[in-house]
């Protein structure tokens, strides 16, 4: 009750304000008045701004000024002309409410406090008079139809009904205002501020303005200068597609006010929202105009708001209100993410969570079965559609990866990339392979269809484009739905959706395919939708072939698989030679099923050969005697050789492999950084790419951009030439940009140097090779839906296998020498501090005792660890 | 080959005539190349010199020098190859903006004061921390023996 005493004081004191406030600046309207501070007295300055005069009424209440005698009369004009509701009938209205309500819960407390010296006998009589006034207050509520709500509406009545704990008329109003598009239109919508309400939020404590000194006041004068360009700012608002009207704190504050008092009143709301959602249903499909649907989404703005705040208790108007949303024009969903990534940051993960939990609930509750898959389910459809837009507002809302200002194609390349991406077939124009930038370009070819989401689209951007995203990606998995997903079918509706471009509209039920919506799918089930995708294509290709022999007869003889007749000891020249000639003749054979015949080997090819295959080819070809590539001393990455002898047809042919590899669900034991993936898949790439390749490099040009002192040119000295070396060791020079070797790096252009430097080492200096690698990549891929489902770091995954790390299996396989057996107090207690490791800590561990962090193929029992005493330290050695 | 900061570097040290490092040789071709002695004061490495070579990387000063040894010297911090480990050059720690003079005062340092906690060569940590006077007598003798004859 303490709370809404004070509450009480401080609204009596803002319309004794206001009234002051008043008469400043209209006056009381009687020619006679010789009140100094009526404007009607001709005694006031005119020119007062509204802040000024806010500022002077305050200053009139604490000094408590005579006030004219009719000004009460013209109170409510001063509400018309401060706030810009929506219509001035249902302002006055407020306007009468708010009266009776103050009147009655001000004046028991008046009449108390006057009683309080009184006998007992008067004080029992005087709860009658106050039981009385509260009855009349509810009549009063309950018998004006109320037509919208906001903050100060909702707590009053929240007031009122703790009161009487009677939440009968609450109940009503919500399931009155929330079952109507019009009165949830007008609800929480953000008003200008009056002047009144700006001043006295600068004051600190609203509770004792009475007793605030005159310097206090000036100094509220003093910021209004601040205060007016803010203002400016908020107009500009109204441009930015994440603008909307609604009053989102003050919906926030009363509605988790509400849930704390009472959660009943939501299963009102429930009702209520629930008929709203499906209205709003039957509303958007025939509306056309643009105003219409923003008004659709002020409604589902607040409902999701409100949901939040009560979802346990509204799951029935959450699915309702989820096929509403998925209703919307794909712009309109644009804006929805542009408005949560912006006001709804911190609400993200309870809506994700919430439909998670729908999602998981619709996956459990039911069985599903040949004639009703899972994709079937509507509720789970939609709730997958509405986190797609909850995945773009998360990604809008994390921190993107920086664009690089001083490359100079980047502008034009990041034009063409997105439309090369998406399924309209117009990418002709640059099908001439421009590299030379750190965007790695994609090299789509004609009539190669990949799909897009078409909210990305709309919003454009990916998830290439972010660094680091406010949700973690993981927590957009699903597995139940995962587990229940049948993979064929969903593929097969994939098709679909992607082949059959005449029925290629968003939200088309019959071919709902959850692989359009890769946020969902855990990496397991990504890769066995891969592994469909390849299968799928390995039998067309055998069939095709089946079926070209039957007509065409033996001219016509193919074989049904890619057939490569492999030497042991040649086996890099003959894989190669085999490749190299199916690439150039047919390379619509890469995509059978590989066989392999080891020469002078009676081996039928059921898997374990082409599994032999990769893992012979690739310790052959990443050999760094075979010069090809290189490996990095400080992470035991390998990275392309600039410097190779081989020619591109090469790097071409270890880009089919790599190709083949993944095609044929083989795993390979590669070490590249994540950058290669990161270009393969046509990531934006920027300097920070350097870290897992080069870490040295990278913090020394860190440390460049973290320097700040203006001596850099002293203390660096350095140019824009920089110096680098060959395979042989021979020191080499580069210049990055014209000149470069007379211009000095500075505090202006260091960011400059460090991308360009990156640039260098990460693009241009291995162009040739990598342009030649992707090539081969693309020759496999090029149709798989690869980009789509995979992020770099999945890539990795599906390449190079888990890196899971049983070290469980190293401690058996360890061997022991001088003095030491897996008995020793000292080999013991190392065993137990490793296996409390955290992950990275055991990656560091192995990549100290064996030089890379990977587990080998064949797991870590292949290591052959050896722990010896050493000196009196323990040593470890592999 | 021409590297401005090198340059500017080696000039540097030139004219600020450090007294503990000495006799400091490039050769014109190869300015990623450096030799010099290191002339400690401290005992028991003050009876000698010690010859040692810098080699910068061709990305310097994105990646750090190499130091060698090429003076058999008996110190807890450098093997029997010459290699010291110097926390200010290591791959972790290494600043683009720290100047080679910085890091020979480092190493300077280092000969003067071993840091037994960090070793190279465990077994003269071990006897520098429980025998002083053995290590002493052992290092001056070596340093007599192996260590090039100082011009002061």
């Amino acid at each position: 009750m303490d709370s809404n005493i004070q509450r009480n004081k401080q609204n009596q004191a803002k319309k004794l304000i206001e009234k002051y406030f008043y008469q400043l600046t209209v006056g009381c309207n009687d020619e006679k008045c010789q009140n100094k501070n009526c404007l009607s007295s001709g005694l006031v300055d005119k020119s007062l701004t509204p802040n000024q005069a806010a500022v002077k009424a305050i200053q009139l209440y604490v000094e408590e000024v005579e006030l004219c005698p009719n000004i009460q009369r013209n109170n409510e004009l001063i509400q018309t002309t401060q706030a810009s509701s929506p219509s001035i009938t249902a302002n006055n209205e407020d306007i009468e409410m708010n009266e009776t309500i103050d009147n009655s819960s001000s004046e028991p407390q008046n009449s108390l406090r006057s009683n309080k010296k009184s006998s007992d006998n008067l004080s029992t009589s005087n709860a009658i008079t106050q039981s009385e006034n509260t009855m009349t207050t509810m009549a009063a509520v309950t018998s004006k139809e109320i037509n919208f709500l906001d903050e100060n509406k909702l707590n009053e009545m929240i007031d009122l009904c703790e009161e009487s704990k009677n939440y009968a008329p609450i109940i009503r109003s919500l399931g009155h205002v929330f079952s109507n598009k019009e009165s949830v239109l007008q609800s929480f919508q953000r008003k200008a501020k009056s002047s009144i309400d700006v001043i006295l939020d600068r004051v600190q404590q609203p509770s004792d303005i009475k007793t605030m000194k005159k310097e206090d006041i000036r100094r509220l004068e003093d910021d209004e200068k601040d205060e007016d360009s803010k203002m400016d700012c908020e107009e500009n608002d109204e441009k930015e597609p994440s603008y909307t009207l609604v009053d989102l704190e003050s919906l926030r504050r009363s509605f988790k006010r509400l849930y704390e008092k009472n959660s009943q009143a939501f299963e009102a709301l429930d009702n209520a929202i629930q008929s709203l959602a499906t209205l709003i249903h039957l509303d958007l499909r025939l509306m056309r105009d643009k105003e219409q649907f923003e008004e659709i989404l002020y409604c589902i703005v607040i409902l999701f708001e409100i949901f939040q705040i009560g979802s346990n208790m509204l799951e029935q108007s959450i699915i309702r209100t989820l096929s509403s949303t998925v209703a919307l024009p794909v712009w309109a969903q644009a804006r929805l993410a542009h408005i949560w990534s912006v006001h709804c940051q911190d609400g993200l993960r309870t809506i994700l969570l919430c439909l998670q939990q729908i999602i998981t609930l619709q996956v459990i509750a039911n069985t599903y079965h040949r004639d009703f898959h899972v994709n079937d389910n509507e509720i789970i459809s939609n709730a997958t559609k509405v986190m797609n837009i909850l995945f773009c507002a998360n990604l809008l809302a994390s921190e993107k990866i920086e664009t690089s200002k001083f490359i100079p194609e980047c502008s034009k390349n990041s034009k063409s990339d997105t439309s090369s991406s998406s399924l309209t077939d117009d990418n002709d124009e640059q099908d001439d392979e421009d590299y030379s930038s750190i965007l790695y370009n994609s090299t789509a070819s004609k009539n190669i269809k990949v799909y897009q989401d078409p909210l990305m689209k709309e919003l454009n951007i990916s998830v290439f484009d972010v660094c680091e995203p406010l949700i973690p990606y993981e927590e957009f998995q699903n597995e139940p739905l995962c587990d229940a997903i049948e993979t064929d079918e969903d593929y097969m509706r994939y098709r679909n959706l992607v082949y059959n471009e005449s029925s290629l509209s968003y939200g088309s039920n019959k071919k709902f395919s959850f692989m359009v919506f890769p946020f969902l799918l855990t990496p397991s089930a990504k890769t066995l939708s891969l592994f469909f995708d390849s299968r799928v294509k390995m039998y067309t290709e055998r069939r095709t072939t089946f079926i070209n022999m039957a007509y065409l007869g033996a001219q016509a003889i193919q074989n049904p698989y890619l057939k490569l007749k492999i030497r042991r000891d040649a086996i890099i020249d003959d894989a190669l030679a085999e490749l190299e000639m199916v690439a150039m003749t047919n390379p619509k054979d890469l995509k059978k099923q590989i066989f392999i015949e080891f020469d002078g080997e009676q081996g039928i090819d059921e898997g374990g050969l082409t599994k032999e295959f990769f893992q012979l080819i690739c310790e052959a070809i990443f050999n760094p005697d075979y010069g090809m590539f290189v490996t990095n001393e400080d992470t035991q990455t390998c990275w392309f050789n600039s410097f190779s002898f081989e020619n591109e047809a090469q790097f071409t042919l270890i880009g089919i492999v790599l190709g083949l590899a993944i095609y044929n669900s083989v795993i390979l034991p590669l070490n590249f950084p994540m950058v290669v993936y990161k270009k393969l898949l046509n990531v934006r790439g920027s300097w920070r790419d350097l870290q897992d390749w080069n870490p040295m490099i990278y913090n020394s040009l860190k440390a460049i951009l973290d320097y700040t002192e203006p001596d850099m040119e002293e203390v660096f000295a350095q140019t824009f030439e920089i110096g680098y070396e060959n395979v042989f060791g021979a020191p080499l020079k580069h210049c990055l940009k014209k000149d470069g070797e007379n211009i000095q790096v500075n505090q202006q252009n260091k960011y400059e140097f460090v991308e360009l430097y990156a640039d260098f080492l990460l693009t241009q200096s291995i162009e040739k090779q990598f342009k030649a690698f992707r090539k081969g990549f693309q020759m496999v891929t090029d149709e798989s839906p690869l980009q789509l489902l995979f992020r770099p770091e999945e890539i990795e995954l599906l390449v190079c296998g888990s890196k899971n790390f049983d070290f469980d299996e190293l401690e058996k396989s360890t061997e022991y020498e001088a003095g030491y057996t897996a008995e020793t107090e000292i080999i013991k207690h190392f065993w137990s501090i490793v296996h409390a490791l955290p992950l990275e800590s055991k990656q560091k561990l192995l990549q100290f005792t064996t030089g890379s962090n990977r587990v080998p193929v064949g797991g870590l029992s292949k290591l052959k660890l050896v722990i010896a005493r050493h000196g009196p330290d323990f040593h470890v050695k592999s | 080959m021409n590297n401005r900061r090198l340059q500017k570097e080696l000039a540097d040290i030139k004219a600020s005539g450090l007294k503990s490092f000495r006799d400091i040789e490039v050769d014109d071709r190869n300015i990623l190349l450096w030799s010099g002695s290191v002339c400690p004061d401290n005992p028991p490495y003050n009876k000698g010199a010690f010859r040692i070579e810098i080699t910068f990387p061709a990305e310097y000063p994105f990646k750090p020098p190499k130091i060698c040894f090429k003076t058999k010297i008996y110190h807890p911090n450098i093997d029997e190859k010459g290699q010291v480990c110097l926390p200010i050059i290591s791959a972790e720690n290494w600043k683009p903006a720290t100047k080679t003079d910085q890091v020979i005062q480092a190493l300077v340092a280092l000969v003067n004061d071993p840091e037994p906690e960090h070793p190279l060569r465990a077994e003269l940590a071990e006897e520098f921390l429980k025998d002083r006077k053995k290590f002493m007598k052992n290092a001056e003798e070596f340093t007599r023996k192996h260590s090039e004859k100082r011009h002061d």
